[in-house]
């Protein structure tokens, strides 16, 4: 989210909603703790490492630790089955959930928008045409998607791109580590199909509008138009929509992982994590609460982001 | 507008069919085949297989026949539950997902249209942030988290419901609350977002301006736009709700479609695949036209030639 | 808390959540049971079998869940005794063996009927053998009864040759005569043939029978001019004398058969409702059954419901009015649903590890017995630097098997091919051949016993020794040129493998500072990946044996193309394999098969881990089930006990605990084959 407001800083629509935002308490909580997160997966890991010596992955050789214990101070969060700190693993669990999260709305926002917003303003055939293209990629079993994408893109047919990725990001050459992009390719892939649609339905109410007629009579272009006056009147459910695609994405991602087509062990996410601990809930609560907490947390500080940047971009809000 | 629905309505078969062959190709790429197992097969079972699938034949021969055979509307048999046919199937098991799923829905409908028009109209109450924390809640607990917990409250804390399978109305309690919570909480969303939108605009403001009461301008005007996001939405959403729930029906044991659908494409059950598929893209047309016509009611100014 | 009340709604509700929390869990610390645990008010018991049936045609699926039901609907010759799974009479009242155990007589009881009332004849069980190897059955386990002779010709549609009037055998290219064996039984025309030399076949496709004759001349010359004729049903070993008495004739002696006819490959399924519905007749309008029970209802997906079968020929022995089956798959539900009291009893390992701590404590219910169920790493000899014994060797060393077994809470420890505890005869023949060995290789007790144990040492040494040197650095060990980045542990995804192969990923990381990197797949990606050999290290290779023998397990490396996956083919090791084979007294058979299991762990293709436990629960009220190891139960067997003080008590003690009823219902059974044998 952060990310995509600086990328379009420059005109006043922007920093005029840059302002409104920082005078939203909520939104501005939601963003100092999202950016809190971020900073926390990113770096949390090694400071953990270094300070303490426990990773997401180290198993005690001894089998009384081996197994989980509740919160204290040596484990803050607890120990899961295996006796690995769970602050490490909620924590690198945190850099693959926000990832996903983020790519996935990044390509929902980006390809979403600007498909849905197209048909719906075009019409007629091509509107026709570019939706049946959506209904039929909803419609093609996605798990087989993943499937295919990862046996002819997973392991030793891995295309150089995607080594390079994981090498240069994920660190020293890992094969789990290009699965995990590939995963986040495929979640790209669907993301963005139920936004299209909602965006081409605001767009088809908002197309004769007297504003835009206005627009046309004045001689802007068609992309004008469509970037400059309809998107902006549709963002609010945009973006509403966006932030609902972060939770959705991440139960997506743990059920994939469920099946065995998602984040490869040792690595957890957030989702994987709370699948773990429900099945625990009445022998090892802390198993759920925290990683469950921690994921709550972020979504809700994203929901108030996400009000307060609609509130924030709401053209018609200056008439109040 | 009838051209419009009949043009529509046309295209569907051939759009199926265009589905149904790009999932045939998925599964062609993909790794593994329906009758692999844990166990080696020996070779002359294999062959034996092969042979009585056709699977020894050309890919264009095997896809001939798939082909001429569905559009008679015949899916053929499951090659893993052998001696069903995938019609049987699908018309066995829809009903049990699609009580489960249009229930799940009209709750859903019920609480997300109500908190969420509530909370629109008393934008930044106490009602509104308590409404959408705990819409963001329904969305941040996933099915597999609130399934248990349910279960754990109500079934063994209280006694008050069966913990899984099907087998009466108490049965169907927790599983429809579980699966409605997601659609309740984006409901709700969705429709605090289409109604703040509409309420600024400029015909409710002449609507109100008229001196029509502000029930009517909510109910007659303000809400038939303000819920456009929540029907382009539903589309999609109901297509996947009857055609079935995984997680849902598995933490309930239930017989619905959508396990029986993931299971097949890990079999890689050609046929049933297929049929599902097929069914599936199907109802997503069907209700995105309706989808479509429903803008039109909803909003005079959408037009379609 | 009911005195005051501020702000009813809530407090109210947070309260009820708090309340049902805490009965919930106080509940189940407090009771001597596990949930619910009251008889159901009928006879009837209710089961969860694991996935949905994939059919109900016996001789089609390999599943387990299957097994379970098919042992309720179907009977074979041969049943599996509810202990030990030893087999016990069934439609077969006794049996006789010839010598060289490649031939058996089966006498059937007279008063067997199918679930529609016909008699159920020896002509039955000729009809269902045949349909099980036919080529258009395309049963999977039709590879089991490979051993009766012609029917894996049959079953690839082979041909024999036919030249000058009668068909080639063996005789008539490397010139052996023919022995002359004694008839065992009656001397039929069909049975002198079947004793009479090996009959040579050919592959029934003409340009593989090409490419066959070209790569052997002396056969082509021989075949030259002959006429081909396809190998048929009435061609395979199986011959009904009279209408109750039936004789199976063996390719080569098979020791383990007799264990093997229990399987539900080789139950009987019924010529009448298949000829009369095709591929329809298990429908439960069309289906006929042979077992104790019948079908009353079939919900797909939801529940299989069977009866006792009046026309059962052992009726009066059957104590259960009904069993219900319910596929369920989720672990969490199963174990609500016992909880509830809606099952009473549910399949084998599906006690999820985190709840084993707590189900542990009803020692009325909880069963865990090692089972004929193992767990490997194979590894990929044919890529470096596994082709080296000496890393294969430093892996298996370099892993704490019995920490993993501890962490697994109810596995064992697995040192060898074969798991221990299982076959009790076959593990006095290893301790009398390791002593041998032991001395042979003039190495003291102490070392010897511990030459497989965990020696992180030893196995840091080897790897240096094989030229990846492993150094001691500052946080552990390391080693740096050892080729990380290429290999793998792969699994095909569920929850027990993934903390297997963390657990491993972990302890190879700190003992031999290498860490290999997982690698899960959905498992019909994993299926060719792991056994066209793509892996490259470590594949995880699941294996429950499929008869009681050793030989189940010791065949995974045996001939070219083996089960194994690890690209292991040693001619020694079938060498050995069938010699053991051949030997017709049992302790010098199991003798000469430990030698082999000796060999084969010297060459090592895969890491043995854990000998898998049974892992499962059933109320104290269920009676006459047992955790035998393979979890198979003779349903006939179990019924409903509605006196609490007759309810099983400790069942860690279940084998050894009498029961008089059970007992006498199967000493009642096996008279008739003791009095036969004697």
């Amino acid at each position: 989210m952060a990310e995509n407001l600086e990328i379009v800083k420059g005109t006043s629509l922007w920093s005029d909603a840059w302002k409104r935002l920082k005078r939203n308490r909520l939104a501005l909580a939601g963003l100092i703790f999202i950016t809190f997160m971020v900073v926390a997966v990113v770096i949390g890991p090694a400071i953990l490492a270094w300070a303490t010596g426990y990773t997401y992955d180290l198993i005690p050789t001894e089998s009384e630790l081996a197994r989980s214990l509740p919160p204290s101070l040596m484990h803050p969060m607890g120990t899961d089955d295996a006796g690995r700190d769970l602050f490490a693993r909620v924590l690198q669990g945190g850099r693959i959930s926000l990832m996903v999260g983020i790519i996935s709305t990044f390509v929902s926002l980006i390809v979403g928008v600007s498909y849905g917003a197209i048909a719906g303003f075009l019409g007629g055939r091509i509107d026709n045409l570019m939706m049946r293209i959506v209904d039929i990629i909803y419609a093609i079993p996605y798990i087989l998607i993943v499937i295919v994408l990862l046996s002819v893109f997973g392991g030793p047919s891995t295309p150089a791109w995607i080594k390079w990725l994981s090498a240069n990001i994920g660190g020293a050459g890992n094969q789990a580590l290009s699965q995990i992009f590939l995963l986040f390719f495929a979640l790209g892939l669907v993301s963005w199909l139920t936004m299209a649609r909602v965006v081409r339905g605001q767009i088809l109410s908002l197309k004769n509008q007297e504003f835009v007629l206005a627009a046309r009579a004045t001689g802007v272009s068609t992309f004008g138009i469509i970037f400059r006056h309809l998107v902006p009147n549709a963002l609010g459910p945009v973006i509403v929509y966006a932030t609902l695609t972060v939770p959705s994405v991440m139960l997506t991602e743990a059920f994939l992982s469920f099946l065995g087509l998602g984040v490869q062990a040792p690595y957890a996410s957030w989702g994987s994590l709370a699948d773990a601990g429900i099945k625990n809930l009445a022998i090892f609560p802390w198993q759920l609460i925290f990683p469950g907490v921690t994921m709550a947390l972020t979504l809700f500080s994203l929901n108030f982001l996400g009000d307060g940047i609609r509130d924030a971009l709401d053209p018609q809000t200056r008439k109040f | 507008m009838l051209s419009f629905i009949i043009r529509r309505l046309l295209i569907i078969i051939p759009m199926a069919l265009l589905v149904v062959t790009l999932t045939w190709g998925l599964i062609r790429i993909a790794p593994g085949n329906f009758y692999s197992g844990e166990k080696k097969l020996p070779a002359a079972v294999e062959a034996n297989i092969r042979k009585k699938y056709g699977l020894d034949q050309p890919w264009y021969t095997q896809y001939g026949m798939m082909m001429s055979n569905i559009v008679r509307g015949d899916f053929g048999d499951s090659l893993k539950y052998q001696g069903q046919s995938v019609n049987e199937i699908i018309k066995r098991h829809l009903p049990y997902s699609a009580t489960i799923g249009i229930l799940a829905y009209l709750l859903a409908l019920a609480i997300g249209l109500t908190a969420g028009t509530i909370a629109a109209l008393k934008q930044n109450s106490a009602f509104d942030y308590s409404s959408m924390s705990l819409a963001m809640l329904g969305l941040s607990l996933p099915n597999f988290v609130l399934g248990p917990l349910l279960v754990l409250i109500f079934a063994f804390g209280l006694y008050w419901f069966p913990p899984a399978r099907w087998g009466g109305v108490s049965s169907i309690v927790l599983p429809v609350i579980t699966l409605s919570a997601i659609y309740a909480a984006y409901i709700a969303r969705l429709t605090r977002a289409g109604m703040l939108e509409v309420m600024r605009s400029d015909y409710i403001r002449t609507a109100r301006a008229k001196g029509l009461d502000e029930m009517t301008v909510l109910l007659r005007h303000a809400l038939r736009g303000g819920i456009i996001p929540v029907v382009s939405f539903t589309g999609p959403a109901l297509a996947a709700l009857l055609a079935g729930t995984v997680v849902v029906e598995k933490v309930f044991a239930l017989p619905g479609l959508g396990d029986i659908f993931i299971k097949s494409v890990l079999n890689r059950d050609e046929p049933l695949i297929l049929g599902i598929v097929a069914f599936l893209s199907i109802l997503i047309m069907l209700f995105n036209l309706a989808v479509d016509i429903a803008y039109g009611f909803l909003d005079p100014r959408i037009r379609y030639e | 808390m009911a005195k005051t009340r501020p702000k009813p709604l809530r407090s109210a509700l947070i309260a009820v959540i708090f309340a049902s929390l805490l009965t919930g869990c106080m509940s189940s610390a407090k009771s001597k049971y596990f949930g619910r645990t009251s008889p159901p008010a009928e006879n009837v018991l209710r089961y969860v079998s694991g996935s949905e049936p994939e059919t109900l045609d016996p001789q089609l699926p390999d599943g387990q869940p299957e097994a379970r039901i098919f042992m309720a609907l179907y009977e074979g010759l041969v049943e599996y005794g509810p202990k030990d799974q030893q087999p016990i009479p069934s439609i077969a009242k006794s049996w006789e063996i010839s010598s060289k155990v490649d031939e058996f007589i089966f006498h059937l009881r007279d008063n067997a009927k199918w679930s529609d009332g016909k008699p159920i004849t020896a002509q039955d069980f000729v009809y269902s053998l045949r349909r099980g190897f036919a080529p258009e059955t395309i049963s999977r386990t039709a590879g089991l009864g490979y051993a009766i002779k012609y029917s894996s010709e049959f079953n690839g549609e082979k041909v024999f040759v036919k030249k000058n009037g009668r068909f080639l055998t063996a005789a008539d290219i490397d010139g052996t005569p023919a022995k002359d064996v004694p008839a065992f039984g009656p001397d039929t025309e069909f049975n002198r043939t079947l004793r009479g030399p090996d009959r040579i076949t050919l592959e029934g496709d003409e340009k593989k029978r090409s490419k066959e004759l070209e790569s052997d001349a002396k056969l082509k010359a021989a075949v030259e001019g002959g006429e081909f004729v396809p190998v048929k049903a009435e061609d395979i070993g199986v011959e009904a004398i009279d209408d109750r008495t039936l004789r199976i004739s063996l390719r080569q002696s098979a020791p383990y058969f007799l264990g093997l006819l229990a399987h539900q490959f080789f139950r009987l399924v019924p010529r009448q409702a298949i000829e009369a519905h095709g591929k329809e007749w298990t429908r439960p309008a069309n289906i006929v059954t042979c077992g104790a029970f019948r079908i009353k209802e079939y919900r797909p997906y939801d529940k299989l419901v069977v009866e006792r079968d009046p026309n059962y020929w052992d009726a009066a022995n059957v104590h259960l009015d009904r069993i219900e089956f319910y596929p369920v798959e989720e672990l969490s539900t199963i174990m609500n649903l016992y909880k509830a009291g809606s099952v009473d009893a549910f399949l084998n390992h599906t006690v999820p590890t985190s709840w084993i701590d707590e189900v542990r404590q009803y020692k009325d219910e909880y069963l865990n017995f090692p089972e004929a169920a193992t767990a490997y790493y194979s590894m990929n000899m044919t890529k470096a630097p596994f082709s080296d014994s000496k890393v294969r060797r430093a892996f298996m060393l370099g892993l704490d098997r019995q920490a993993l077994s501890d962490f697994r809470k109810i596995t064992k420890p697995l040192f060898g091919k074969v798991p221990s505890g299982i076959y009790p005869e076959y593990d006095k023949a290893v301790e009398k051949v390791g002593e041998e060995l032991r001395k042979e290789r003039g190495v003291t007790p102490e070392t010897w016993a511990k030459r497989n144990d965990f020696d992180a040492e030893a196995a840091r040494k080897l790897l240096t020794d094989a030229g990846f040197p492993v150094v001691k650095s500052d946080s552990g060990y390391s080693c740096p040129n050892f080729p990380t980045d290429r290999i793998s542990i792969t699994f095909n995804t569920n929850e027990n493998n993934r903390s297997v192969a963390e657990f491993i990923q972990s302890q190879w990381k700190q003992n031999l500072g290498i860490t290999v990197p997982l690698k899960t797949m959905e498992f019909k990606t994993y299926l060719p990946y792991f056994k066209s050999l793509q892996y490259e290290g470590f594949a995880q290779f699941l294996w429950s044996g499929d008869y009681m023998d050793p030989y189940t397990f010791l065949s995974l490396q045996y001939g070219k193309d083996n089960e194994g996956g690890a690209g292991f083919y040693d001619a020694k090791y079938d060498k050995m394999l069938n010699d053991a084979n051949a030997e017709l007294d049992p302790d010098k058979r199991y003798e000469m098969l430990a030698r082999a299991e000796f060999y084969l762990m010297d060459q090592l293709p895969f890491v043995p881990l854990t000998i898998n436990a049974t892992n499962w629960l059933k109320k104290p009220y269920v009676k006459g089930m047992y955790p035998n190891p393979g979890t198979l139960i003779p349903w006939k067997f179990v019924y409903i006990e509605r006196d609490q003080a007759k309810w099983d008590k400790d069942v860690e003690n279940i084998f050894k605990t009498p029961d008089p009823q059970m007992e006498k219902q199967l000493s009642d059974l096996t008279a008739t084959q003791k009095a036969a044998a004697k």
